[in-house]
């Protein structure tokens, strides 16, 4: 493949250019309830082809081999073109120049096991909820994605990386009356099959809890000093903070680049936060990125201060600043963009008991329902969470919506736990969808939250 | 995929060959610079087998080893998923008009050039952080079965996106422009875009509390993803919408009316046919506050013993890749009827309240239930029929089913609004606001 790929970087009068080509295989088994509706084995292929032509760069994904004069031709055009057009050109920052194959090391590859076993393991984690009369839908379902990467670049490269990705998720839809509340179950890993095994617990767990949200109440609307379980402060790094330590998102908002400044003081002491996708067996691990940088861990924040941020080579170049090997794609149908990799908080010194005694009273929430980001503000869910009063954990209440500005969380983040957990599964949506982004946290004691409700 | 479909037929009772191929060319302007063009040359083919009332399933980049493609449908029938339905038999179709060859030939400088004189007009009229995007966008669909069918159909789309960024912030007034051809993005939407930007410049702090809120065409995500979710003849299957057994009776206020109207062409997104080759027509799901249908593909019309409606397509929420993706039941073309009363005069009608001009986290909550809580992003406060400024930290939240019964007004003019609906602004009162104060 390395030749082919070769052949097409030559073609393309360039001062630099990459090719990358993919397959991806994937394996989907959904149940919806007691229904099986879909189970499938696929693959697709194409390429990806970046040019930087006298300061412009431009990319051009095509699926047909014999569509590559045509796309070579267009990215062409259109680099020269944006070189013609912009006032400061593209400069790549440096990066070493590597020969590699890297194929991970796996708990049991999932390629090897039969469609019959994988069906059977979805169906008895499925029958699980189902089996509880209050519960009136599931929606689970196995995914395995298998990106076989090839890169060629221009200066040298050739790299074999492979990702494989399991998980078993869904959401589980309990019923009363006319009440319908929903918590979502998850379970994966990029080391192999054996990280969806052995899930029956887990998904008694979450039944119970879908079951219990029945006779919860819901969140009174106002203002609450809270604690965010390990899930939702994982979310809080990765929606509020994380994002914006996406160079490619503050790069062309001026504002908010000058406020972000290396060295600015933006959170609490308390507050150290690192991306890392190095580590082996986590949702977020690979060896290079999609445009060749190795990986390496980055301290994005530590004690308060903004210490680094996440790069491609472009913004690297732009922000002179150290590459990190942040640019990722979600597969051979997009160039790469600046992603997370593992983003999370580093644990503090508090037990959860002291947390909870710290609090006093306001809420406990936890688990992640979807969150999003604009610029200082954010949103996200919380999937259920007890009212607290006195250091004592109450009664459940559900329906739990969270909005605050970035700059003053980080500030009211006043404690962090020592129980640091990552999560399983991964996914951010950003122009691209990417299931290798994951997140974690300890408990963290966060105050003048504003929760959303009736 | 003559051939496939023959090879396919051989080893299964019913068979269908979807394939779609489309180009696409982006140039995106950021802080009111160019920052990238990007293109895209794709096409695939999906497999969908029927054998003893069972499923298989199969898709590709491209047909270079038919008999793999084949083989993995034949393996996922073992799955044993039921198809208790017939592919449909469609040769006659509506003519419409979704294509302008013209669009093939847009060059990428023109899209630059039209991109750099919307960034210098919103530049001259604002402070604000400007970002313009401009895609050009071809696709062709064919859809054979082993009934005869063999249909196809092209389509062209040239969107722009235009916003007008609060600094500080990346939340901001946004606009967006639709069309089958390339044209000049109208003056209209540029000069509603810098009226608004320039009117909510000045952060105020209200205190919260029930309040009239205005859904305008970038919110209304909120409110068209959960009324989609509750017409779904799939949610309807599963026993989780709240609207099930409420055909023929009356759930939002009488002035409101949504069609799905795919024969439509005024409008770039039009279909003849659904992605199942079903034939498109329109279909009226709510006329006056009275729910009058729900949509269905051709799987969940067999499960409900309902006729399907030609809104099996293959997409998700996030859009996601048609190849790969069984059809579903999905609105494509949702047009909600205008009121008759001008943005201006919806303004006026506040005594106090928020036009939300986004909404954060539209895609979290109980969604099925109706249920929304969203971040202002942005909200622009209202007091005495004129803006004084935008809001910052507060969530608006509520229920659908409740809140549509409250409409104090619908305006008078469509927006496109995320992807191909057509909607009016609403404004609803007596909604949750939750503020710092």
């Amino acid at each position: 493949m390395f030749e082919k790929l070769r052949a097409i970087v030559s073609k393309v009068d360039a001062d630099y250019a990459d090719a990358r080509y993919e397959i991806k295989k994937e394996t989907v088994i959904s149940f919806t309830g007691q229904d099986l509706t879909k189970i499938a084995s696929n693959s697709t292929d194409g390429y990806v082809v970046r040019v930087l032509i006298d300061g412009g760069m431009s990319s051009v994904v095509f699926t047909k081999e014999n569509d590559v004069e045509k796309a070579l031709l267009m990215a062409e055009e259109n680099a020269k073109l944006i070189a013609k057009t912009i006032d400061k050109p593209v400069k790549l920052a440096e990066s070493e120049v590597v020969k590699d194959t890297f194929i991970p090391e796996l708990k049991e590859d999932p390629r090897e096991i039969p469609m019959a076993e994988k069906l059977e393991l979805v169906r008895r984690c499925n029958n699980i909820p189902l089996e509880h009369k209050k519960i009136a839908m599931t929606r689970i379902s196995y995914e395995e994605v298998i990106r076989e990467k090839h890169l060629v670049t221009s200066e040298g490269s050739e790299i074999r990386e492979d990702l494989v990705t399991t998980r078993l998720s869904g959401e589980i839809i309990s019923k009363d009356g006319n009440l319908i509340q929903n918590v979502r179950v998850r379970a994966g890993g990029s080391d192999g099959f054996a990280a969806v095994r052995d899930q029956e617990k887990h998904f008694e767990e979450r039944t119970a809890i879908a079951v219990d949200l029945l006779k919860a109440k819901p969140v009174q609307g106002g203002v609450y000093d809270c604690i965010l379980n390990q899930g939702l402060a994982g979310v809080f790094a990765h929606e509020a903070f994380g994002h914006f330590s996406e160079a490619d998102i503050i790069e062309t908002l001026p504002a908010m680049r000058k406020k972000m400044e290396i060295g600015s003081k933006l959170g609490s002491d308390v507050l150290s936060i690192v991306d890392n996708p190095t580590i082996a067996d986590q949702v977020g691990f690979y060896k290079y990125d999609d445009e060749g940088v190795k990986a390496r861990p980055t301290q994005l924040m530590k004690n308060g201060n903004l210490t680094g941020r996440l790069h491609s080579r472009r913004t690297a170049g732009e922000f002179e600043e150290s590459i990190s090997g942040h640019c990722v794609a979600e597969d051979y149908r997009y160039a790469p963009i600046i992603r997370m990799g593992t983003i999370f908080i580093e644990p503090g010194k508090p037990s959860f008991e002291e947390l909870i005694t710290m609090l006093g009273d306001g809420l406990y929430i936890l688990d992640a329902k979807g969150g999003q980001t604009a610029g200082e503000n954010f949103t996200f869910g919380a999937q259920y969470g007890y009212l607290v009063k006195d250091g004592k954990v109450g009664e459940m209440v559900r329906d739990i919506n969270i909005s605050g500005n970035l700059y003053k969380t980080l500030k009211d983040i006043s404690a962090v736990g020592n129980d640091l957990v990552l999560s399983k599964v991964g996914g951010c949506g950003k122009l691209q969808m990417n299931i290798r982004s994951c997140h974690g946290a300890p408990h963290a004691l966060v105050k003048n939250l504003v929760i959303g409700g009736a | 995929m003559e051939k496939l479909l023959e090879m396919a037929k051989k080893v299964s009772d019913k068979a269908e060959v979807y394939s779609i191929g489309y180009t696409h060319n982006s140039v995106s302007f950021k802080n009111a610079k160019l920052h990238g063009i990007e293109s895209k040359i794709q096409s695939g083919a999906s497999l969908r087998i029927i054998k003893d009332n069972k499923l298989g399933f199969a898709y590709t980049r491209n047909l270079a080893n038919r008999q793999e493609l084949l083989q993995n449908a034949i393996d996922s029938l073992e799955g044993e998923v039921e198809a208790n339905y017939d592919f449909p038999l469609t040769e006659k179709l509506a003519r419409i008009d979704t294509f302008d060859p013209s669009l093939e030939n847009v060059l990428s400088t023109q899209m630059v050039e039209e991109s750099a004189r919307v960034c210098d007009l919103l530049k001259s009229e604002t402070d604000a952080e400007i970002s313009v995007s401009s895609t050009t966008y071809t696709e062709t669909i064919r859809v054979m079965n082993s009934c005869g069918t063999d249909i196809s159909g092209e389509s062209t789309f040239y969107v722009m996106y235009g916003s007008l960024v609060f600094p500080g912030s990346a939340s901001g007034i946004w606009g967006a422009f639709l069309s089958k051809d390339f044209r000049q993005m109208p003056e209209n939407i540029l000069n509603e875009m810098i009226k608004l930007y320039t009117s909510s410049s000045k952060i105020v702090e209200p205190k919260g509390g029930k309040m009239k809120i205005m859904f305008m065409p970038n919110s209304m995500i909120a409110l068209k993803w959960r009324i989609s979710i509750g017409t779904s003849s799939k949610s309807v299957y599963e026993k989780v919408s709240p609207i099930a057994n409420k055909v023929g009776e009356k759930i939002f206020d009488e002035r409101i009316t949504i069609h799905d109207d795919p024969l439509n062409d005024k409008h770039p997104g039009a279909r003849a046919f659904d992605d199942e080759g079903v034939a498109c027509k329109p279909l009226t799901i709510i006329e006056n506050g009275v729910l009058k249908s729900f949509y269905y593909d051709l799987d969940y019309a067999s499960k409900l013993k309902a006729k399907p409606t030609g809104h099996g397509h293959r997409t998700t929420a996030w859009g996601g890749d048609p190849i790969s993706i069984k059809p579903v039941p999905a609105l494509t073309h949702m047009i909600m009827e205008p009121g008759k009363k001008s943005f201006s005069d919806l303004v006026k009608s506040i005594d106090r309240g928020i036009i939300l001009e986004g909404a954060l986290g539209a895609h979290s909550g109980n969604i099925p239930n109706g249920d929304f809580s969203i971040g202002v992003s942005p909200g622009l406060y209202v007091e005495n029929g004129e803006i004084v400024g935008r809001v910052k930290d507060a969530m608006v939240a509520g229920n659908i089913y409740e809140m549509l019964k409250q409409v104090v007004d619908i305006g008078d003019t469509l927006y496109p609004s995320w992807g191909t609906a057509w909607l009016p602004p609403i404004l609803c009162d007596n909604v949750s606001v939750t503020t710092k104060n």
